[in-house]
């Protein structure tokens, strides 16, 4: 208990100490990116095959606990006329031109880099949580490792090492194009002028910057359906 | 109240309360505490616990600067039979894997695979954002292959040699030294205290035969058995062992139980009974194409390249239906009328497939330029990428002669310097040579006089097929297989009206009973549009250049001494029932027929009928077992439920080892589990197993520190290890000293497995046009560094540098430009496509003695005795059908790796909302599925994506062992793994073969593949 | 559930908020209510102290104190709370409740000890060890009425605000669309002063005046949850939070029907009658808990994109249950401390 309270005072000391240095600091320490450039992603669901790679790649290239994902591919059916159909949904943080989940951070742990990327200061994040219950996309959640917010990074520490993000590298069906969409010769800027792109959400008003080809008008916000009946036994799997 | 009272009962709250606050707190305190010690627990304020990169590339110029702290490695995916080809980036102070992508030198991993030439570390840019080569330059690995490499380090993996303690199956082992497991399997004796047990010496004898009073069986040496999977790169080195140094005919892998049925529906096709070969689509240029039973991007073999082409090419326009009692991700929404999924009852495809074919006759829609071609050259001339023997005669007189081919002499045509020709007819009725004449008759029926006088009728092989196809209307097959005859024949119609441009593929669901007609049926369908190496067609692959090979260096398949074995396999295979002593009395005592259980003379050893065979004693009993890396007893449909007994028994087999990196299903009965090296810790030479249209080659090399033990000359111990410390032993031929020769007639040792597998690297290095020197930079930066020592110990001078150059890039391969030569594909089957086939039309059914039938025909299923299976099974008492579909996450081997189990932790049992409302069943509800055989229990999901009448189980859970089941090694438990036995094996539901004694199970009464799919059954709410 | 979409692979999504929130915005909400219960004596001088107002206050003072402490346990990152005063964001009414919260409590606490100074010094006389520390605490033991209105009035800034940020920081949130109702402030601070009430209820020892006086707010603020519930779910709080209400008590149905008859209808026909004071008090504050529980809770097992619900299941461990059962504890260690520091209500002596 009192060895805690110790802490607890050092921590106030600490605290104060970091105070004097913090402000300057967090402003030259944090990534912005390049102003020139906005990084998106266009999911051409028409080449997706639901395999999961991307899913498994991102996990274990971003090492996010088991049971929590960065990323996931839902499969549905559904009738197209009297003809069952399959579809599948890679999801995955928007990066949102107007991201709520950023204004609601009482600590400011979390921001958008000049070039479009959300991203978390998990050495500021307290871990309230208010993130993770803004993001209309359930593209947060708590780490249980890290004690932080955690979402999709795009991958910025490959994509500014001029690599591309893992689940794109792996993406088995070419679906996943991720680039410049400020740059019209992009392959990404290229698909959304030749083809209709659909965004998830779209009343949210959060302006997602991760576009679809072939969206399925059912699938575009909430899901109405029957929901899986192994949902429910993940929990027992992971944990 | 008193005051002290209430002062006592507050002070004892107060500290009920102290203690409540304490526990409910005691976490967050411990929250603050880590905080305090460990600020920011992650690695990165931003990217978290995210590896460095292993390389970074200046997105402008392409410059590649290596990460010094990680090794990039080109190597072979094991997460499922396909084989791709690897990128496998490691960090080299932890020796850990980090993650698992796709080689882009390799054609099963990127689309188009890079130029050969191209240096490492362009490789390495081509994937990187700059100028956006990574997009289109992807190299990819599937969900498996990103999370199969939890296998190196798995809690579950046998690291050191077991011996069994305990009776088999416990699950009780104790750990020995690898000298004494040699020891003991090569000189047997009382090894377990259950009285004497033969070594390997002692069953090993080439000469003597097993039984004398049957010698047609073979010699004593073919009572060791060894049963393995799948070519992974490592099979050649396991046969030598077994086949050519040990002399057993018994070496088998899984294809019977993989897809027997379709690779003998092309055997008959393509003539070839021994090889099997089978056709893949040219995906990238056909328009349009036809799935009957094999669903491309939830399964298929090439799993991840066909995924890739059928994602590109339905973007693109390439139009593809896909026939399956059960919706999968082959079908996609987002494609809207491109992909297409065509509900089928089980068992009814031979019915679709002559629907299509008797529709595409009816209408001459068949490309009868192609089938007019009697020979090769005729092909040729006419613009012809291949030929058939549409047009050839078939003798259809009743007697001695029946359903064999005319040939030349029978008719006196036998023209100068060539052999006994096949007999065309031309539109006046006039016999020709099929080599003297550029066109045949297509449809000719009449009669010959033989020579010797007797008449005989005949007809073209096409005749006989147009026969075959006309026995039923459009309506009656359309009635049987749940197609209506507009859809038929519309399909027929769309199939035939994209010229060479349309093909069909088949495959896992045709293992059903009457399987090998189904898929002959369906694969004529390619013969009838003659699009055999026709690009947009079908190939029979690239090929591979030399390796484990008689090479341009080493010789590395004949040796001094090599054996070649003889007698009947365990599986009655590629043996005639009428040559044995068995038939031989039979007949004399009258009832020459049935034997005692089915003979398959068409088919390839066949590793699903070894095991029950081995313990039902027929053809005759085995001594020892070897299991390599199979797992038949949780694969082979119906043999989960029946071999506990068996296997249990020394008695009845009295020795089994396994060499194998888990404990899976089969080789839990084992009494010596030898440790094997898993993935990217292995040696080999892979191929690919179809979809390829370029040579390729996979290198497997290990490019981790192997966890196993290692043996006293420290040798890692695994396959190779083994077998040569066990072959040296027993002084079997080709091991050891002297063992491989190379091309200036020196030899060299096999003491290790390098001495193998980099005299092979040597070999495909020097094939055709030698490959150039690795330099050091590629070297280091693949971390072929490691192998470099070895390299330069087995190889010459002139060798080890070109060897590098081949690790580096992860095999040698060919440029895609090799694909196409105009119209034809690159590589092409030379061989007659067979629109009838002779020597299925002179087989016979040995319970039976009936006939075959020379081409496909609509046959329901079937017993092996040909019984009809609703009078074995009546519908009534088992009103549903379950079928079996590969879970698109899994393979049967993956279970446990928790990555991919928190995405699907186990598999429901699905069934159409029809019959879910009949049965009163809704999504969510235990259900029990039972079968003539076996019975299982799981999770019902309701759906309309699924045939009406059908039970659609995925394939890959349900396991009982693979960490399902614990282990104990000594006193240590061996541990579980993540809900590895969460979920349903559909295997349990295998049915018997009624009226027939010991371990059986459905199979296609032709060929003997497993039965899965179409198993009767009955459903009943718990 | 629509069978004509069936979802074949799909994602559970673990809770942020564990019921440490629950646990947080109940006592805070259950603290600002009985504060208010004592305005009218303490501060507006309406009424003279029938024990009405001195229950509430140790009900609000008890509350209020173990409140924070609860917050801090839903933190991911407890150590670093002091973050919140180094970076914080107007944009976040969570970072404005950092402020507010310790205001209130502070101030809270001095209030009370204005209010209860008489008392103190009158039992600093009884001698003894717990004499001697109310002498401490009594000081002169003089009234000061004046400071007590000002900081009274002061109180009762802070409880606005603290009522006006844990209701809007979650009904801001347009994510979840269970909370995002303009209602549910309104709903907050009712079912807070039921629970206030109720708790006042039990420290009134019975003490008829007091306990008419408790009953009368118990009954309105009762009554006005269930109006503003009504009005919820005929949609006046958008229709959003109307169908998820709606969606909720339909996928819930035990225990949100507990709540609207234990938590809601019951106690106030038992405040209505005046019957069980006790019972209803103790079902009022088993109510606040119960809404809270609900909307939290229920609120996150709506998925925001997938079919169906996800399963809330109150874990055994720290996160769950216990803490539940530790913030109780740190109440009773709270109330003991005062009420031991305090004279027992005049009438309920001996
Ligand atoms: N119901 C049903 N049954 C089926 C199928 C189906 O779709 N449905 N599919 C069938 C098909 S197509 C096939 S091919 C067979 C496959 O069945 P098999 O080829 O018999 O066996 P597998 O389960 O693929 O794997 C064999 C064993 O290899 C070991 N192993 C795993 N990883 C490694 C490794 O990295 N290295 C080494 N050395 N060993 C390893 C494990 O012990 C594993 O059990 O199953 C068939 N059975
Ligand atoms: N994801 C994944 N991919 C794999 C593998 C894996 O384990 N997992 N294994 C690899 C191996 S070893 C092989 S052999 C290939 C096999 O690849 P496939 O043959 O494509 O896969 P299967 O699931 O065996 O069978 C194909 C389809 O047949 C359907 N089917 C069942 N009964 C019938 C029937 O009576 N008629 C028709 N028309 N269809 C029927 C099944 O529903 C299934 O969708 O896949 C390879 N690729
Ligand atoms: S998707 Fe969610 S987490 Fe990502 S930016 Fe948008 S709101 Fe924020
Ligand atoms: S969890 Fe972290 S990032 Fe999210 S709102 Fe709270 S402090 Fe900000
Ligand atoms: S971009 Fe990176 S972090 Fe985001 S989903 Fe893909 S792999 Fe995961
Ligand atoms: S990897 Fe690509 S194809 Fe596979 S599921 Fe993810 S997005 Fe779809
Ligand atoms: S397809 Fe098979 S071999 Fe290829 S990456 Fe996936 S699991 Fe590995
Ligand atoms: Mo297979």
């Amino acid at each position: 208990m009192d060895t805690s309270r110790r802490n607890f005072l050092k921590g106030i000391a600490a605290g104060a100490a970091a105070t004097a240095v913090t402000p300057s600091h967090a402003a030259v320490e944090r990534p912005m990116g390049d102003p020139g450039r906005r990084w998106g992603m266009v999911v051409d669901l028409r080449r997706c095959i639901g395999c999961q790679a991307c899913t498994v790649a991102c996990g274990t290239e971003n090492r996010t606990p088991l049971g929590s994902y960065r990323t996931v591919v839902t499969h549905y059916e559904l009738n197209d006329g009297d003809r069952p159909r399959r579809a599948v949904l890679p999801r995955l943080c928007n990066h949102c031109e107007e991201p709520p989940c950023i204004p609601v951070c009482p600590v400011g742990a979390t921001f958008q880099r000049a070039d479009g990327i959300v991203l978390v200061d998990n050495t500021r994040c307290v871990g309230c949580g208010y993130c993770v219950q803004a993001c209309p996309y359930d593209a947060r959640f708590i780490n249980e490792e890290t004690g932080t917010a955690d979402k999709c990074t795009f991958c910025m520490h490959r994509v500014d090492a001029g690599l591309l993000p893992a689940c794109v590298e792996t993406c088995v069906g070419g679906g996943r194009v991720f680039g410049d969409l400020m740059n019209p010769e992009s392959a990404v800027s290229k698909l959304i002028a030749e083809h209709r792109v659909d965004r998830l959400n779209e009343h949210a008003g959060t302006e997602p910057q991760v576009r679809y080809i072939g969206l399925d008008g059912r699938l575009k916000s909430k899901v109405e359906g029957t929901p899986s009946p192994l949902r429910a036994s993940l929990k027992e799997v992971v944990s | 109240m008193s005051i002290n009272r209430r002062h006592f009962i507050k002070g004892a709250g107060a500290v009920g309360a102290l203690a409540a606050f304490g526990v409910g707190y005691s976490h967050t305190a411990d929250r603050f505490l880590k905080g305090f010690l460990d600020r920011g627990r992650a690695d990165d304020p931003y990217a978290g616990n995210a590896p460095q990169p292993e390389y970074r590339v200046d997105p402008a110029t392409g410059r590649v600067q290596l990460n010094p702290a990680q090794q990039v490695s080109y190597t072979v995916c094991m997460g499922c039979t396909t084989l791709c080809g690897v990128r496998v980036r490691v960090d080299k102070a932890t020796d850990q894997v980090l993650r698992v992508t796709g080689n882009p030198y390799h054609t099963l991993s990127a689309d188009p695979h890079l130029p050969y030439g191209t240096p490492v570390l362009e490789s390495f840019a081509g994937v990187s954002r700059h100028q956006e080569r990574g997009l289109d330059g992807r190299a990819t690995a599937c969900a498996r292959g990103n999370a199969v490499l939890a296998k190196l380090d798995s809690p579950q993996r046998v690291r050191v040699p077991l011996k069994r303690v305990g009776p088999r199956g416990a699950g009780l082992w104790a750990p020995i030294s690898f000298e004494q497991l040699v020891a003991e399997v090569v000189e047997g004796g009382d090894l377990f205290g259950e009285g004497e047990v033969e070594g390997l010496r002692a069953i090993r004898d080439p000469k003597t035969p097993l039984d004398p009073a049957q010698p047609e069986l073979g010699p004593k040496s073919n009572q060791m058995v060894l049963l393995t999977a799948f070519n992974d790169g490592r099979q050649a080195f396991a046969r030598r062992f077994a086949v050519n140094g040990f002399g057993t005919i018994n070496f088998a892998g899984h294809r019977a139980y993989c897809g027997l049925s379709m690779r003998s529906g092309y055997a008959a096709l393509l003539d070839d009974w021994g090889a099997q070969p089978h056709l893949k689509p040219d995906f990238a240029n056909a328009e349009f194409l036809l799935f009957i039973g094999t669903s491309p991007g939830n399964a298929g073999n090439p799993f991840k390249r066909q995924g890739h082409l059928i994602a590109k090419g339905r973007s693109r326009g390439l139009k593809y239906v896909v026939v399956d009692p059960v919706l999968t991700n082959a079908d996609n929404i987002a494609a809207d009328t491109n992909s297409r999924w065509l509900p089928i009852r089980p068992n009814t495809d031979g019915a679709l497939a002559m629907g299509m074919i008797r529709w595409i006759l009816e209408h001459d829609a068949h490309d009868s330029r192609f089938l007019a071609s009697p020979n090769p050259k005729a092909a040729e001339r006419a613009g012809e990428a291949s030929w058939s023997n549409a047009t050839h005669l078939v003798i259809t007189e009743p007697g001695a002669d029946f359903g064999r081919m005319l040939r030349g002499s029978d008719v006196g045509l036998t023209p100068k310097g060539d052999d006994d020709p096949f007999v065309v007819a031309d539109a006046a009725g006039n016999l020709h040579a099929h080599t003297g004449t550029d066109r045949g008759e297509l449809f000719h029926r009449g009669a010959v006089t033989l020579t010797g006088g007797r008449d005989a009728a005949v007809a073209t092989s096409l005749a006989l097929l147009r026969e075959a196809a006309f026995e039923h209307t459009l309506a009656e097959y359309a009635d049987i297989c749940g197609i209506d005859e507009v859809e038929i024949a519309d399909l027929a119609r769309e199939f035939t009206s994209h010229g060479k441009r349309a093909a069909v593929d088949t495959h896992g669901g045709t293992m059903g009973s009457n399987g090998f007609h189904a898929a002959y049926a369906i694969v004529m369908l390619n013969a009838l549009v003659g699009n055999l190496n026709h690009t947009g067609g079908t190939s029979a692959g690239g090929g591979r250049f030399k390796d484990v090979a008689p090479g341009p260096r080493y010789n590395l398949a004949a040796f001094e001494g090599m054996q070649k074995p003889s007698g009947v396999g365990l599986g009655r295979n590629k043996f005639p029932y009428e040559k044995t002593t068995e038939f031989k009395r039979k007949q004399a005592e009258g009832r020459p027929y049935p034997s005692a259980a089915p003979w398959f003379p068409l088919s390839p050893n066949m590793g699903s009928e070894f095991l029950p065979a081995m313990l039902n004693g027929y053809p005759y009993a085995a001594k020892a077992l070897i299991l390599w890396s199979t797992n038949p007893i949780y694969g082979v449909s119906g043999l989960p439920q029946q071999m506990a007994e068996g296997m249990a028994d020394p008695k009845r087999l009295p020795l089994i080892v396994s060499i194998d990196p888990f404990i899976n299903e089969s080789n839990q009965y084992a009494d010596y589990l030898v440790p094997d090296s898993v993935l990217y810790e292995s040696w080999g030479w892979a191929g690919a197993w179809g979809g390829h249209l370029t040579r390729v080659n996979s290198a497997r090399w290990p490019v981790v520190e192997p966890r196993q033990a290692r043996t006293a000359d420290g040798q890692v111990i695994e396959m190779e290890s083994f077998l040569i410390a066990v072959g040296k032993r027993l002084g079997l031929p080709g091991f050891g000293p002297g063992a491989i020769a190379d091309s200036d007639g020196n030899t060299h040792p096999l003491d290790r497995a390098e001495d193998y597998y980099l005299r092979a690297a040597a070999n495909l290095a020097f094939d055709g046009k030698p490959v150039p020197e690795a330099e050091d930079e590629e070297i280091a930066a693949t971390g072929v560094t490691r192998l470099v020592p070895e390299l330069k110990r087995v190889l010459k001078p002139e060798e080890w540098r070109k060897a590098a150059y081949v690790y580096a890039r992860g095999g040698r391969f060919e440029d895609p430009e090799q694909a196409y030569q105009g119209e034809f594909l690159g590589r092409r089957f030379p061989r007659a496509m067979q629109i009838y086939n002779q020597q299925l039309a002179l087989a016979r059914n040995s319970l039976t003695g009936e006939r075959y039938r020379g081409t496909p025909y609509w046959q329901p299923p079937v017993l092996a005795d040909g019984t009809p299976l609703e009078q074995a099974y009546p519908p009534d008492a088992w009103p549903l059908r379950a079928v079996s579909t590969k879970s698109q996450l899994q393979s049967p081997h993956t279970i446990g790796t928790a990555r991919l189990q928190q995405i699907q932790p186990a598999n429901p049992i699905g069934l159409h909302r029809e019959d879910a409302r009949r049965l009163g069943i809704r999504t969510g509800d235990r259900i029990r599925v039972v079968s003539p055989g076996g019975s299982v229990e799981g999770i019902a999901l309701v759906r309309s994506g699924i045939q009406r009448g059908v039970i659609g189980i995925e394939h890959g859970f349900g396991h009982r062992e693979l960490g399902a089941r614990l282990h104990r090694l000594g006193d240590t438990p061996l541990p579980k793994a993540v809900a590895a036995g969460a979920g349903v094996n559909h295997n349990e539901l295998g049915c018997p073969e009624p009226h027939r004694p010991g371990i059986t199970f459905l199979t296609d009464w032709v060929v003997g593949n497993v039965a899965r799919q179409g198993l009767p059954v009955r459903v009943e709410r718990m | 559930m629509n069978p004509e979409l069936l979802e074949l692979t799909g994602f559970a999504h673990e809770p942020a908020w564990l019921p440490w929130a629950v646990q947080y915005f109940f006592l805070i909400g259950l603290s600002v209510g009985a504060f208010l219960i004592t305005l009218p004596t303490y501060v507006l001088r309406r009424r003279s102290d029938d024990g009405t107002a001195r229950a509430a206050l140790i009900a609000a003072l008890t509350t209020g104190l173990a409140a924070p402490i609860a917050l801090l346990a839903d933190l991911h990152q407890p150590d670093r709370f002091w973050h919140f005063y180094l970076y914080g964001q107007h944009t976040s009414w969570m970072a404005w409740g950092a402020f507010f919260l310790p205001a209130y409590a502070g101030l809270l606490t001095l209030y009370g000890w204005l209010c209860l100074r008489p008392e103190l010094a009158a039992r600093a006389g009884s001698g003894g060890p717990v004499g001697r520390i109310d002498g401490l605490l009594a000081g002169s033991g003089r009234r000061l009425p004046g400071a007590q209105r000002t900081v009274g009035w002061l109180t009762a800034g802070a409880a606005a605000l603290v009522a006006l940020y844990t209701g809007a920081e979650v009904a801001v949130v347009a994510a979840r669309p269970l909370w995002h109702s303009a209602l549910l402030p309104v709903v907050y601070l009712a079912t807070g002063v039921a629970g206030g009430a109720g708790l006042a209820l039990l420290f009134a020892n019975r003490a008829p005046a007091a306990t008419q006086g408790l009953l009368r707010w118990l009954c309105v603020a009762l009554a006005l949850t269930g109006l503003t519930v009504i009005a919820w779910v005929l949609g006046l709080g958008g229709s959003g939070p109307a169908r998820a209400l709606l969606g909720l008590a339909e996928h819930r149905p035990l225990t949100f029907g507990l709540w609207l008859t234990a938590g809601l209808l019951v106690p106030l026909a038992l405040a209505w009658f005046g019957r069980a004071p006790v019972a209803a008090g103790l079902l009022a504050i088993a109510g606040a808990w119960m809404w809270r529980w609900e909307i939290f809770m229920g609120g996150q097992a709506l998925p925001k994109n997938s079919a169906g619900f996800y399963g809330v299941h109150l874990s055994p461990g720290p996160e769950g249950l216990l803490g539940i059962v530790g913030t109780l504890g740190l109440w009773v260690l709270i109330a003991l401390a005062l009420t031991t520091l305090l004279r027992p209500t005049a009438n309920a002596q001996g």
